[in-house]
């Protein structure tokens, strides 16, 4: 048990003639949230990074000598060797599919199928006009259990603007292509591409992570609360009992609000890292990512949710990446015909990737989480719902599984095309929020010795 | 038959004397189950053999109202009575009680104890409810008689003190965001800052279910800051709004009227600019599903103007920028390199950096539109599925996807704010408490809409203090604003009570008044008639009514009340198949709902005769409107009021808003139009359907052929238990199936010609939408009924029941003597005693 030492005393403790924290029962909100109310081992935390349009497979795949189908003597191929540093921490997964049940394999169901197993459903009006539908994906599943000990049950985030609304990809709804998250079949979640937006859900509109400046705020509010609180009882003296029930609920509101900012202001100690609030979108791509990643290990390491999937591009982009060199739309050629040059700057935004990726990694590997770093208490899924573009293949689709939930240093490629559904029922399991099915699920993949 | 009731069984045995019995059985599990048995103990002996083991002697629970009702009002005694003895105690008697209600010669009680139950016979006499289809029924001559007997009956009974109600009711979104504007000058985006309303009976405004949870007090928190920041030009951070069109939208005519003549596509966007000072507005263009910039095949001329003066044109596309593709994008056919790139990135550039002065401007960006190739409006047949979203459409118009306004980057030094509307007065070092005394007092009166007391007063100097010594003189009044924007006397109207039922104090009748007719604070005129008392005067009160109606801010009616009456509000959430109705568009949804409001605003502006929304020969459309409704010779994008030639379009019944939320995505459904009719014009809403009923209708009809909704709609009315409910809804709504689920006209449906005739029980026949007009005509008080019980509804904000009946006849009768003028039944409400006075709290 962790006791209050250096922490102000609350006001109403005081008045309440208890002089320290000693005689109070341990409330959650006052207890911070880097103290072991978890066990340190657990791994309690979900991420997956998604990347469109597939991999050049010929510069992902591991190089190996051995039969397999786990290696752990293998060498880090061109797209991946970013992540090399990091060797002991991941588990390269080949093999697995989201090939089954009927549907194209179209950009659509790549995204789709990712998180939830099922294909999307073409755009048909039933009387309720809502033609939209998948199943809820694995994100979402872990959200619904971790939502009682976090601000946010779960964070969607992206790096294109959002748009619902219209046809994509072989007539579907661009619904499917713009989101890999699904609360539940019918509702797609829109992936927050705006830095201050996604700032303010997460901090407040405080403007500032910093301790001292936020404490400040939340003590201004305090006051207004005070003072209103004050201000009720004289009001409520001259209303009938029916009317005094809408301010008592107002009362209550205002009550239940000063509880929670006592406990926002205990954690407000957290040593976070000063981040401003973000003005807008960053003008260039790399910019934007790194601010996306940095607000997502500030929430985690602030605790306020414990899952959050982010897109680094929409299904089907056709983003060019000047900044590598490659000024072609992505999209196009990811339809590379095995056309060398066509080929060669595919694999080079692949690669790209994978570094801002390794720049996420790094980040969470840096920061100390209970008796490790976030890393080390972390599912972290990278990859695509297809594998080569060109076809948009279904099969062996480029998936790399980093942090703590399975034994690092190995490259698995799966015999028999399991369904990427059962490496989500995998992961649900370790994060300690199991389900029996997930779209095409037909059991679990067992990672620690396959 | 009682409502809800299903008829399982029914016997027809002949009586003695030439008569008839009707025995019905009901099924059990109906929420109301009667055994309906004309008095004659042999029979009733007989049934009771036979049924009482079923156990169906339940008498409806649903009724808990006392059954005796009094007598007939003696005025036309001989003749009521005999009407009720011949159609209505065949099952209102005291061995049935259908309804729970009785009305023969066991129980006698005067009117006046069970105004409820005579409330309720007047209503459903009125409505046509009963006598129930397929039972006999009398004239409506003889029918209006009687109504008209028992009404005086129950007006003279009326209870004088009103029926006492919540007095504590908080302001809804839209109330917040308004009080904000009049009171700082401040136009905030209430959507964005605060959750939705619960509503009920339609309206999000009711005192009842307006409550507050620790989410929505964060919020007002939240709120508080931003606002008090902005009103002060406290906002000196950068920040950026980001307006974003659809990909649904036309671009090819001139959008908006704040954008010049001569341009096409593009949007003006309203925009609160927080201080002087230097500002970014960005734009991003229309892609296809590729990312590719639409349009880019020939030169356009992109203008970004600031409260319609140009800050900069850019140029885009044209054949300088390589060549594309010879046909659209089909996923492997490229353009070369050059234009490749520039497919992609031409609006990268498109930023413009400029200064502003603080407050609400209007940011355009718009194309110049080259006259030699474009037609506005639709030309080809729309692409819609892939073609729409792949193809670049090189020698089309490009459009516009987002408009980002990001600021201030450089706050103006000599920025004063002196011209905030908030500072009254600028005070120098030893006149600052003062000064602030002032601003708040002033600012407290319009926010608590009553002079502050000298204790509010000091609560917020106290916050003053505190800002103060934080910061300067205006860091000081935006925490008191801060304050002021949180406490209960801002965000709840709070009636006093003092004793039983009085006339409510003056000030409270201003803020009544005002949020009635503005949704917002009251003005300092109606605050200084008040603290003189001048609003008892009826004169002044009339008076005022006139001018607040004349005040732009009686939009507000049409924004809040016709939006939620006439269930319009949905038409920006109905989302039509695109593939059925492939010619919906962004553009047609705006133009629809634009034209319902400028109608109902020139209603209530010329204050015409709400019969004006029955039978209106005129209505407002632009060119895209006018197409969809085949109004020839109307063109350009603006609104203007037309003569309607059709007779089947006249009045709000032949407006697409109004067609369009009472149909399905895919199909019509006279089910829900005359569900509409029936709530919202009737003043008779059905009852919803039993729990297990399948609402879906089969798409085929016999032989496998396609069925019309009308067909589909047959079947399921051949079930006599359906029929019951449906017998008096679907005949309104077949009379409206020439309008299809958009609102345009047709004539046939699943290639079978439109059948648009239907039979009200009462044997009323109504041909297609002139019939139905002409019905609603006929029906004209109880529509004028209807409206004024749900304006008084909204204006009051409390559910209104049968014991305002009289106060809205009262209201009815006096707009009848005026031609049932708008104004008049506003006014009208504003006399009535339910608004003039008030209860204390049960």
């Amino acid at each position: 048990m962790t006791f209050i030492t250096r922490r102000r005393i609350a006001r109403r403790t005081v008045l309440r003639g208890l002089g320290a924290s000693l005689a109070l029962p341990l409330l959650d909100g006052m207890v911070p949230a880097l103290s072991a109310q978890r066990a340190p081992n657990r791994v309690q935390r979900l991420g997956v990074v998604y990347v469109p349009n597939g991999m050049a497979m010929h510069k992902w795949t591991p190089i190996t000598s051995g039969a397999g189908p786990e290696h752990t003597a293998f060498e880090f191929s061109p797209t991946l060797k970013a992540l090399e540093p990091f060797r002991d921490k991941l588990v390269v997964i080949g093999g697995l599919s989201v090939a089954r049940n009927a549907g194209d394999t179209v950009h659509a169901r790549a995204s789709t199928r990712f998180l939830t197993g099922v294909p999307p459903r073409e755009n048909l009006s039933d009387s309720s006009g809502n033609g939209i539908r998948a199943d809820i994906s694995m994100d979402q599943v872990a959200a619904r259990a971790f939502a009682e000990h976090t601000q946010l049950a779960s964070l969607e985030l992206g790096l294109d603007a959002n748009d619902f609304a219209g046809f994509c990809d072989g007539g579907y709804s661009c619904t499917y292509t713009s989101t890999i998250s699904w609360r539940g079949p019918t509702t797609p979640l829109p992936m927050e591409y705006n830095p201050r937006v996604v700032f303010e859900r997460l901090f407040g509109d405080g403007g500032t992570t910093d301790a001292a400046a936020r404490r400040a705020r939340l003590e201004k509010n305090r006051s207004i609360l005070d003072s209103v609180n004050a201000g009720i009882a004289r009001l409520v003296r001259d209303l009938g009992a029916a009317d005094r029930s809408k301010l008592q609920e107002y009362f209550e509101a205002v009550r239940d609000v000063e509880r929670r900012i006592q406990k926002a202001e205990e954690q407000g100690d957290l040593d976070l890292p000063t981040l401003e609030q973000p003005a807008g979108i960053p003008a260039n791509y790399e910019d934007h990512a790194k601010l996306m990643f940095d607000l997502q290990v500030l929430a985690y390491q602030a605790d306020l949710t414990r899952v959050i999937t982010f897109m680094m591009a929409r299904e089907l982009s056709g983003r060019g990446y000047p900044q590598i060199g490659v000024s072609d739309a992505h999209h196009s050629i990811s339809h590379h015909s095995n056309d060398p040059s066509k080929l060669e700057p595919y694999s080079k935004i692949n690669a790209y990737h994978v570094s801002l990726f390794s720049y996420y990694v790094q980040k969470l590997q840096a920061t100390p989480d209970g008796d490790g770093s976030l890393l080390d208490h972390m599912a972290l899924l990278f990859g695509c719902g297809m594998s080569d573009g060109n076809g948009h293949t279904p099969r062996n689709l480029p998936i790399v599984l980093v942090g703590g939930a399975a034994r690092g240093g190995r490259y698995v490629n799966h015999p028999g095309e399991p369904s990427l559904a059962n490496l989500h029922l995998t992961l649900l399991d370790r994060l300690g929020t199991p389900i029996e099915k997930l779209g095409d699920s037909d059991g679990k993949l067992d990672l620690l010795s396959i | 038959m009682p409502e809800n009731g299903i008829p399982l069984v029914r016997i027809v045995l002949p009586l003695r004397d030439g008569g008839h019995y009707h025995t019905t059985a009901f099924r059990a599990g109906t929420r109301r189950e009667t055994l309906v048995l004309r008095s004659g103990r042999l029979l009733t002996a007989l049934c009771a053999l036979i049924f009482a083991g079923a156990g169906y002697w339940r008498v409806s629970a649903a009724s808990p109202q006392t059954a005796s009702v009094g007598p007939i009002p003696s005025t036309q005694s001989s003749a009521a009575t005999a009407l009720v003895d011949r159609y209505c105690i065949t099952c209102h008697n005291a061995r049935v009680r259908a309804g729970g209600l009785l009305l023969d010669d066991a129980s006698r009680a005067p009117v006046a104890a069970n105004v409820q139950a005579w409330e309720k016979v007047v209503r459903k006499l009125r409505t046509g409810m009963m006598p129930p289809a397929g039972m006999p029924r009398p004239d409506a001559a003889t029918i209006s008689a009687v109504v008209a007997a028992l009404e005086t009956e129950l007006d003279g009974a009326a209870n004088a003190s009103p029926p006492g109600g919540p007095m504590v009711h908080r302001l809804n979104r839209a109330e917040y965001q308004n009080a904000i504007r009049d009171l700082l000058g401040v136009e905030i985006d209430g959507r964005a800052m605060l959750p939705g309303d619960s509503s009920d009976q339609g309206f999000d405004n009711l005192a009842e279910v307006l409550s507050v949870s620790p989410a929505l007090l964060d919020r007002y928190l939240s709120a508080a800051r931003k606002i008090s920041r902005l009103a002060v030009g406290a906002q000196t951070t950068p920040d950026s709004a980001t307006y974003q069109l659809g990909k649904n939208w036309d671009q090819n005519a001139r959008m908006s009227e704040e954008l010049p003549f001569g341009s096409s596509g593009g949007v003006a966007v309203s925009h609160e600019f927080p201080v002087d000072g230097e500002y970014t507005v960005r734009v991003r263009l229309q892609t296809n599903i590729y990312d590719y910039i639409l349009g880019l095949g020939n030169r356009h001329d992109m203008d970004v103007r600031l409260d319609g003066a140009r800050l900069q044109r850019f140029t885009i596309g044209g054949p300088e920028h390589g060549a594309p593709p010879p046909v659209g994008y089909a996923g492997s056919i490229f353009g070369d390199a050059q234009w490749e790139k520039y497919a992609r990135e031409a609006d990268a550039n498109l930023e413009v950096r400029f200064r502003a002065k603080a407050g609400r401007r209007v940011v355009g960006v718009s194309f110049v539109k080259d006259p030699s190739w474009a037609a506005e409006g639709i030309r080809q047949p729309r692409q819609i599925g892939n073609s729409l979203a792949q193809n670049e459409k090189i020698d089309e118009q490009p459009g516009v996807a987002t408009v980002t306004i990001s600021g201030p980057f450089k706050v103006d030094a000599s920025g004063d704010q002196a011209g905030r509307p908030i500072f009254l007065c600028r005070p120098t070092a030893a006149q600052e408490e003062p000064c602030a005394r002032r601003i708040l007092e002033r600012l407290a009166r319009r926010a608590y809409r009553r002079p502050a007391t000298t204790e509010q007063i000091e609560t917020l100097l106290s916050f003053y203090r505190i800002g103060r010594r934080e910061g300067r003189f205006e860091a000081g009044i935006q925490y008191a604003l801060e304050r002021l924007l949180c406490s209960p006397e801002f965000l709840f109207r709070i009636e006093r009570a003092s004793g039983s039922s009085v006339r409510s104090d003056d000030f409270d009748l201003a803020s009544r008044l005002s949020f009635f007719l503005w949704s917002s604070i009251p003005d300092d005129e109606l605050l200084d008639l008040a603290a003189r008392g001048a609003l008892g005067d009826r004169a002044t009160l009339e008076r005022q009514v006139k001018r607040m109606l004349a005040d732009r801010r009686s939009s507000a009616l049409v924004e809040n009340f016709a939006s939620q009456w006439l269930v319009v509000r949905n038409v920006r959430d109905v989302s039509p198949d695109p593939d059925l109705y492939a010619e919906f568009n962004e553009n047609l949804r705006d133009a629809l709902r634009r034209e319902t409001e400028l109608f109902v605003d020139y209603v209530i502006r010329q204050d015409r005769s709400v019969l004006d929304f029955l039978t209106a020969d005129y209505t407002f459309v632009n060119e895209r409107l006018a197409r969809h409704y085949g109004i020839p010779g109307v063109y350009g994008s603006h609104f203007r009021r037309v003569t309607i030639a059709d007779p089947n379009r006249r009045g709000l019944l032949g407006q697409g808003g109004v067609l369009m939320v009472t149909a399905y995505p895919n199909r019509t459904s006279p089910v829900l139009r005359g569900k509409w009719l029936l709530d919202n014009f009737l003043g008779s809403p059905p009852p919803p359907p039993p729990p297990d009923v399948d609402t879906s209708l089969q798409a085929t009809g016999e032989g496998g052929r396609a069925a019309t909704v009308r067909e589909r709609l047959e079947m399921h009315r051949r079930n006599p238990s359906c029929a019951a409910c449906h017998a008096p809804m679907d005949p309104l709504g077949f009379a409206l199936e020439n309008f299809d689920a958009i609102g345009a006209w047709r004539t046939t449906d699943s290639g079978k010609p439109v059948d648009a005739n239907g039979a009200l029980p009462d044997g009323t026949v109504l041909n297609g939408p002139v019939g139905l007009q002409k019905f609603l005509l006929a029906q004209r008080e109880q529509f004028v009924t209807t409206l004024t019980e749900k304006l008084l509804m909204y204006s009051l904000g409390r559910k209104v029941d049968y014991r305002y009946a009289p106060a809205v006849r009262r209201i009815r009768r006096a707009a009848a003597a005026n031609d049932y003028r708008w104004s008049s039944i506003v006014l009208g409400i504003v006399e009535s005693t339910p608004f003039q006075m008030r209860s204390s709290g049960s």
